[in-house]
């Protein structure tokens, strides 16, 4: 009998649990805005327990990131120095990267990114499951200004933009990898905005709508944000660079390859631009 | 007074989890994967258990979960419910079963629940679940939760004592 009584209240608990599960992601698709507070203040008290065990175990997490990828950072190290050792022989011509960039940017009259105020943020996790492979932590958050969709760039170039709602002192930043990452692009140095998207970890990113077959792109061109009316993304934030070029089946458009300027692998600080052309408009 | 204790250990179990989970085992990774701990948690406290306390403890973790994910919220939480539950049912109907079949369990488990999430959640609209690196990600995560079912079974038990010694 109390068997029967015991099953009977597992199955009375399994199904409220359903319900309100279900009723969560119901709340949740429809961004149903007490949920997300709820969650953002949840998430907001449970944060300094988790920085403080971020620090502690951060050793740890290095000390296996080095042993388990040492055959990575050894051939890492060595394209390094051989770049290091290219850079050193062609110093003169190759003068600074950035340099270079923004002259090139200056030429098309885009405005510099340093001037849209920005803030610095450390990256406190990178992903937390096995299914994020394209988001990161960061530790600023709404307090800070920062907002939904603002660009997320480092010193290499775009690196992706702030997803989901952040919370008062975090959010999450979806890395330019993300197979439905979508950014509008111009090759410098051309007009025609294309649309690039993420190909996935590791890979580059691709360019498959806009750019039509007369548009003059040759490999190595650099690739930078086209910041056309009421895009997410201020012009002339570097994207990175044609390594390969393709034509779709009509022979209409040129589908490029693009290598992100911009290093998405262990990242330690970002800066968010506080760029927001909707609330602007508004 | 027991059963407050008891809790009151079932929650600073799950809290020190979740915390270990994000700090931690996160980073662990091999071949980009990391052991899946709330999913062996809700597992493990089903085997533990029963199928109540299973889907319990898989609801509490889910949720504490996916306030981290990118995926929709409750997402985890429904799937480790549904996980604790069921294992709790199979162990106390067919398995009662010996340490070494639950560790086998739970590595069991681990692939199926990674399995069903990759579909539920690309079901309701989720991106990039169900992709080629599932089954190296299944594969993976299971081995991890082979090794990690032991203590984790283990800590169950040190939560929960009193009321599993009732029930017996």
């Amino acid at each position: 009998m109390a068997t029967g009584t015991r099953i009977g209240r597992s199955r009375f608990t399994l199904i409220f649990l359903l319900l309100s599960s279900a009723t969560l992601l119901t709340l949740d698709a429809r961004e149903f805005e007490p949920l997300q507070r709820t969650e953002e203040t949840i998430s907001d008290l449970i944060s300094p327990l988790r920085t403080g065990a971020d620090r502690v175990f951060e050793p740890v997490g290095d000390a296996w990131a080095g042993i388990t990828g040492y055959d990575e950072l050894e051939s890492e190290n060595e394209a390094l120095r051989a770049e290091l050792q290219k850079l050193e022989g062609q110093q003169i011509l190759d003068s600074d990267a950035a340099i270079r960039l923004e002259s090139l940017l200056d030429e098309l009259g885009l405005p510099y990114v340093q001037d849209i105020p920005n803030v610095v943020a450390e990256v406190v996790t990178a992903n937390v499951g096995n299914f994020d492979r394209y988001s990161v932590q960061i530790n600023r958050g709404s307090e800070d200004g920062i907002r939904t969709g603002m660009p997320v760039v480092t010193r290499g170039g775009l690196i992706g933009r702030i997803d989901g709602d952040p919370g008062r002192g975090h959010s999450r930043v979806t890395l330019l990898t993300d197979p439905g990452f979508e950014v509008g692009v111009l090759a410098v140095g051309t007009d025609d905005v294309a649309l690039a998207s993420g190909g996935g970890h590791g890979e580059p990113l691709m360019v498959t709508k806009g750019l039509e077959i007369d548009t003059e792109v040759d490999v190595g061109h650099e690739v930078v944000t086209s910041g056309v009316d009421r895009s997410r993304y201020p012009p002339g934030i570097p994207i990175g660079t044609v390594t390969h070029i393709d034509y779709d089946e009509a022979r209409l458009l040129q589908l490029l390859t693009v290598e992100p300027s911009a290093n998405t692998d262990n990242l330690s600080f970002v800066t968010v631009l506080l760029y927001d052309p909707l609330a602007d408009e508004s | 007074m027991n059963t407050a204790n008891a809790y009151l250990r079932s929650a600073l179990f799950l809290l020190t989890a979740l915390v270990l989970h994000m700090a931690l085992f996160s980073d662990l990774r091999v071949l980009g994967v990391a052991p899946e701990v709330p999913l062996a948690i809700a597992i493990t406290a089903g085997l533990v258990g029963g199928p109540e306390r299973g889907a319990v403890a898989g609801f509490v973790i889910g949720l504490g979960i996916d306030l981290y994910l990118p995926t929709l919220f409750g997402l985890s939480a429904l799937i480790y419910t549904v996980w604790g539950y069921t294992v709790g049912l199979i162990e106390e109907r067919i398995f009662r079963s010996a340490w070494w079949i639950n560790v086998l369990v739970t590595a069991a488990a681990t692939a199926g629940g990674l399995l069903v999430y990759a579909l539920l959640g690309e079901l309701l609209g989720a991106a990039n679940l169900y992709t080629d690196r599932l089954y190296v990600v299944m594969g993976v995560a299971a081995a991890y939760n082979l090794v990690l079912s032991l203590p984790l079974l283990g800590l169950w038990r040190w939560s929960w004592p009193r009321l599993l010694g009732e029930e017996r």
